[in-house]
């Protein structure tokens, strides 16, 4: 037998592993004395991680036995999983401390999430796919019920809970059914098999890969799956939310890259046709209910179902640049909705707690600092250059435009469009909009840190794209 | 031969234990007699899968179900005081309704055994435990190791949410 045991192979997950029982020690040995022990640790562990992934970026090939990929998109994607949850950790004791919820056993499920995420985008067989997502889900459900006394987040944490197990059973039945076909579930074997059978998408195969989608499609939160979302991300704690909008979004996106852009298994083309339509339901669905929100937190719950839609027609041009566009779409994403969700935090404590759209009045006078953060949020998530977010849209619809989708995107610019309203409603309220006197915004540094942090990134990587998107592209390569 | 009456003698002693206690458990008034029932049911399929040298699986099948869900649903019937000595309504409305599905899932059923090929096969005796400890721990070793940080991470998530704690003021 061959030794195939390179360690450094999942160093990211192994650090992440280690790093989520010594938070909970450090935790239960040194909690009482200085409170924020866990939170210290974990954001070292983070920062390690971050520096493991950077200095062994993949370089392709497989590791034991061919059940995790070490490629460089295993690699783009760690960095945009640690990215988002450095930022969420970062910000998160404002919020935990203020609700009484600071425990250590919080920032040991956000790592255990991540290392769900990390084996679900290096997966090399459906069994460690299965395995990260539920690990993801597990800590989702319990981060999203963590505010224990409040109804809201109960409900929240019970809705996930309960549809999640209902799609998981889709997914896992779609994976029996192509065990069933193939014999095995590893994904390089059934590449094999499909290359070599007669009618590849026969039998079980193509009812068990459509259960599969299904499965993928409900943790993107697509239409006509996205029901659970609104309720889930409204009421779960708000870095919670930040942290799910953007992380386990980019692992189902990539877990559906890897399964479906693995070379050998490609979409047949009855499938385009259900994408298609499912693109365009998710983009103008999500968007035709963020317009009639007044809650700041809704209206970023909705417009993340637009995401998906978007993010959808970088996966149906399944060309270089589609696929390269989703990834940097997705990393940069992250920045977007981390940053959106954190002032929303910020800037509710003024008002009555409900994330009014109108506790943003006046906020241009009374902050200039973060209404102008603010604003590059929302014009990054509406796409107008030079922000990041225009680039990341423009790689998707060019790519969807390149193989002959040209209606498909001429929908998706009109939701563009129709999204300024409410994302730019938010900007017309902090700088036009006379409103009640709200209290004092208050101090947190960390907060406000993470906030600059996103800005300069949405900037920085929307007047300089290149380099970000040289990245997917190489990270691509090892996929197409 | 007296080997071969012996065995035949056990499995069909399995057959009717395993299908005369399901019948007690679907036709029982009491939810506690069915639980029990349920009991002789579950361990009549680990007989089974004995008998179809499953040795492993007929394990699994006595730790998962008979030590695990079974309490759990024992359990459960005890710790809910009303449910003790609830009785189940067991009358069939809509008789010739319920018929039609039964009948069709039933034609499925009898259509399948009837027209599949089965191969019999000589037993083999071999336990299948030493080849499944090997691959657990050489080609499966990730999943195997990501199995049990779910599992960690299940537990501390039921602590989190079960484990009654002060808590404080709304957001």
């Amino acid at each position: 037998m061959n030794y195939d045991y390179n360690l450094s192979a999942i160093a990211v997950p192994l650090i992440l592993a280690a790093g989520s029982v010594l938070v909970l020690l450090t935790d239960v040995l040194l909690g009482k004395k200085a409170k924020d022990s866990a939170y210290q640790t974990t954001l070292t562990i983070l920062a390690l991680a971050g520096v493991f992934c950077f200095t062994r970026w993949g370089t392709g090939g497989s590791a034991f036995f061919g059940q995790v990929y070490t490629d460089g998109f295993t690699s783009f994607f760690n960095l945009a999983f640690l990215t988002v949850g450095f930022l969420v950790v970062l910000n998160s004791p404002n919020y935990l401390i203020r609700n009484g919820i600071d425990h250590g056993e919080y920032y040991m499920l956000i790592l255990l999430a991540l290392l769900g995420m990390t084996f679900m985008a290096s997966a090399g067989d459906l069994l460690i796919f299965f395995l990260g997502l539920e690990t993801m889900s597990i800590c989702l459900y319990v981060l999203a019920g963590f505010h224990k006394s409040r109804a809201k987040s109960n409900e929240s944490s019970l809705k996930y809970l309960l549809l999640g197990a209902f799609f998981t059973g889709f997914l896992l039945y779609g994976m029996a059914l192509v065990y069933g076909q193939v014999g095995s579930t590893n994904l390089a074997e059934i590449s094999n098999y499909l290359a070599e059978a007669a009618n590849p998408l026969g039998g079980y195969m193509g009812i068990g890969l459509a259960l599969l989608l299904i499965g993928l499609t409900f943790k993107m939160a697509v239409v006509p799956f996205h029901f659970w979302s609104p309720d889930v991300y409204d009421g779960a704690p708000t870095p919670v939310t930040a942290f799910m909008s953007t992380a386990p979004k980019a692992a189902a996106f990539a877990a559906a890259l890897r399964i479906f852009y693995h070379p050998g298994i490609e979409l047949g083309i009855p499938w385009e046709n259900v994408l298609w339509v499912l693109a365009v339901l998710t983009m103008t669905v999500g968007n035709f209910a963020a317009l009639a929100q007044t809650s700041v937190k809704r209206m970023l719950a909705y417009s993340s179902i637009t995401h998906a839609g978007y993010l959808l027609v970088g996966f149906l041009a399944s060309n270089e640049l589609g696929a390269s566009g989703m990834l940097f779409y997705l990393f940069m994403y992250g920045f977007m909705n981390v940053g959106a969700f954190t002032i929303a935090y910020l800037v509710n404590r003024r008002g009555k707690g409900n994330y009014n759209l109108s506790d943003f009045a006046q906020l241009g006078t009374k902050s200039p600092m973060l209404a102008a953060l603010m604003s590059i949020f929302m014009l990054s998530l509406t796409g107008i250059p030079p922000l990041a977010g225009f680039f990341g849209k423009l790689y998707i619809f060019s790519a969807a435009v390149q193989e002959g989708y040209v209606w498909l995107v001429v929908i998706a610019v009109l939701n563009s469009a129709i999204s300024v309203f409410y994302y730019l409603r938010v900007m017309v309220m902090m700088y036009m909009r006379e409103g009640e006197d709200l209290a004092d915004l208050e101090k947190a540094p960390t907060v406000a840190i993470t906030a600059v942090i996103c800005g300069l990134a949405i900037l920085i990587f929307g007047l300089f794209p290149s380099p970000l998107l040289d990245l997917a592209r190489a990270s691509i390569i090892a996929l197409l | 031969m007296i080997l071969h009456f012996l065995t035949q003698a056990v499995f069909w002693f399995l057959v009717i234990l395993t299908v005369g206690s399901a019948i007690v458990v679907v036709f029982n008034k009491r939810i506690l007699h069915s639980a029990f029932a349920l009991l002789f049911t579950l361990c009549g399929v680990a007989g089974l899968y004995v008998f179809l040298s499953a040795d492993f699986l007929a394990a699994s099948q006595m730790l998962v179900y008979v030590g695990g869900i079974l309490t759990l649903i024992i359990f459960g019937v005890f710790l809910t005081a009303r449910m003790y000595n609830m009785s189940i309504p067991e009358q069939t409305h809509q008789r010739f309704l319920a018929l039609l599905p039964v009948l069709g899932l039933g034609g499925i059923i009898f259509y399948v055994l009837n027209s599949a090929e089965w191969h019999l096969i000589t037993p083999m005796v071999a336990p299948t435990t030493e080849n499944l400890g090997k691959m657990l721990l050489t080609t499966y070793l990730v999943p195997f190791e990501v199995a049990s940080m779910l599992l960690l991470a299940a537990l501390i998530g039921a602590i989190r949410l079960a484990r009654p704690r002060k808590e404080d003021h709304d957001d």
